[in-house]
């Protein structure tokens, strides 16, 4: 329980950072809360000139939009505050530290920094996705429920296996300080269902940078959309890469040589 | 003066020109949402011929022009002028005898416009493989009419983003005050979705406001889509925003400068 300790201590230093600038949470929540507006905007301009878009309805593309709203949440409170951090103490030398402590280097590297006030994204992501299912009228069975939570799980792991690649090989490429860009330029795609897009770019979004496996697939769990068998394909993959992207990294870490010393 | 530029235009250049496989993944951010937007209406004009009188070529074409024209016209001043202003590194360049935003800044935009415009070119032309385009209305005339729209695009834009930018001598805050004037921009721009297809009440305001030059305006010439009188009202309307945004900048600048404390001087 050690973990869970640290993990504590980790969220107080980082809340205790993010009350000196109260007003700038504020301010961020406000802009944020102007970008949902933009969002609903949009979907409402689709909406006056379609009926559906790729067979998924209003109600639907709200919900989706709580799921990505749910995926992006994870990145900006995580995933990019401590990619940065990574990167600086690969060029600075203070990557050293990390490894110096007695704890996982892949926890600390992960939970070191986290921007709290990104958590108000969780409320707003529940509460699109309760109205966008029921505005869709898909009579969600606790099957559904419990299927799509485990699909909203397992492609946030794929998510931070891919993550966990992509800074690793900082490792060997000491210079690659645009590892994570191709994850951030490509998440947006994850506002609309993966059935819009071109063959070329359903297959990047689907295996290349699997953004979709985290927003649409989940989605279409809970409608229903999906066999128990697909289901298990996609735990399972996630289980993979997940040992993969452990694998990657230990091999990582034994490269690093250290940038201070 | 002539010579200033030039010499402004070379060092700007070499500088840049380190950077070009950066360049590579900033055009990854620039790319994706044109593209999914293209995806979205394309998909929509499928499902039933034709959206508003506009066919999923008419799309295809929209994007893939928006895709050169915002590369002209979008304006990165306030990543390279508001960390000057907030660390004081500005003052540096206030002591050199040149206004330091109509010179360099400018320089350094127009610089980084080019480069990506260069990297843009063999991949635009992928795009255009992928998708087929039939750009069967674009003509000689139309694409010289646009050039006057797309330099009134870019430099309204390039004004207005300067004055963004220099809020920064009030208020730390500027990157969020910034996202507010981008989503105006993304609202009247015509980014999202060709502004005919916006509610009436945003198209009404869009056709008054200068910010249907950044994409929107020129998109619509280049294509052939603007009567001849429209194009001539719009030059006319882009000129007299120009002037209002160059006060607009001049003034802020003046007295913003006049707060300026130099931090670290």
């Amino acid at each position: 329980m050690f973990i869970f300790k640290l993990l504590a201590t980790l969220v107080k230093l980082n809340v205790q950072q993010e009350l000196a600038y109260r007003v700038d949470a504020v301010i961020n929540i406000l802009v944020n809360l102007m970008w949902l507006g933009w969002e609903l905007l949009s979907l409402s301009i689709i909406f006056s000139n379609t009926a559906t878009l790729g067979g998924w309805g209003p109600g639907e593309m709200i919900a989706l939009l709580g799921v990505f709203r749910l995926v992006n949440m994870l990145m900006a409170a995580l995933i990019w505050p401590n990619t940065e951090r990574f990167n600086t103490g690969v060029r600075d030398g203070s990557l050293d530290y990390v490894f110096l402590q007695p704890v996982n280097s892949l926890f600390m590297i992960s939970f070191s920094r986290i921007i709290f006030w990104r958590v108000w994204d969780l409320v707003l992501a529940t509460v699109l996705l309760v109205v966008g299912v029921n505005m869709s009228g898909v009579g969600a069975s606790p099957y559904n429920v419990f299927s799509f939570l485990l699909l909203v799980t397992s492609g946030a792991a794929i998510l931070y296996s891919l993550w966990i690649v992509l800074i690793a090989f900082t490792f060997w490429f000491t210079k690659f300080d645009n590892n994570v860009t191709i994850l951030q330029a490509l998440l947006d795609t994850g506002r609309y269902p993966a059935q819009v897009y071109p063959l070329w770019l359903r297959l990047i979004v689907t295996f290349v940078v699997p953004i979709a496996v985290a927003t649409t697939v989940p989605l279409q769990a809970l409608r229903g959309d999906l066999s128990g068998w697909q289901v298990l394909m996609f735990l399972g993959v996630s289980v993979v890469s997940v040992l993969v992207a452990l694998r990657v990294w230990k091999a990582g870490v034994q490269r690093y040589s250290g940038a201070s010393s | 003066m002539l010579r200033i530029y030039q010499r402004l235009w070379q060092v700007n250049w070499a500088e840049q020109w380190q950077y070009r496989a950066n360049l590579l993944m900033y055009l990854l951010y620039w790319l994706v949402s044109p593209i999914v937007y293209l995806a979205v209406w394309t998909t929509v004009a499928k499902s039933q011929s034709s959206v508003n009188g506009l066919t999923a070529n008419d799309f295809v074409t929209y994007y893939l022009t928006l895709l050169v024209v915002d590369t002209l016209t979008t304006d990165i001043t306030i990543h390279v002028l508001a960390y000057k202003i907030q660390d004081g590194t500005l003052s540096a360049e206030l002591l050199k005898p040149i206004h330091p935003i109509l010179t360099s800044t400018l320089i350094n935009n127009l610089a980084f416009k080019m480069l990506m415009l260069m990297v843009m070119i063999p991949v635009w032309l992928g795009l255009a493989l992928l998708f087929q385009p039939d750009f069967g209305a674009v003509t000689p005339l139309s694409l010289l009419l646009a050039i006057p729209a797309v330099v009134l695009g870019m430099g309204i834009s390039f004004l207005l983003g300067a004055t963004m930018t220099c809020v920064a001598f009030w208020t730390t805050r500027v990157y969020a005050i910034n996202e507010f004037y981008w989503a105006i921009i993304v609202l009247f721009a015509g980014k999202f979705v060709p502004l005919s297809l916006m509610p009436p009440v945003v198209q009404q305001l869009a056709r008054f406001l200068p910010f249907q030059f950044f994409d929107y305006l020129p998109i619509q010439i280049i294509l052939g889509r603007l009567p001849p009188d429209e194009i001539l009202r719009s030059f006319g309307m882009g000129v007299v925003w120009f002037g209002l945004a160059l006060a607009l900048f001049l003034a802020v600048w003046r007295s913003g400068l006049k707060r300026f404390s130099a931090v670290g001087a």
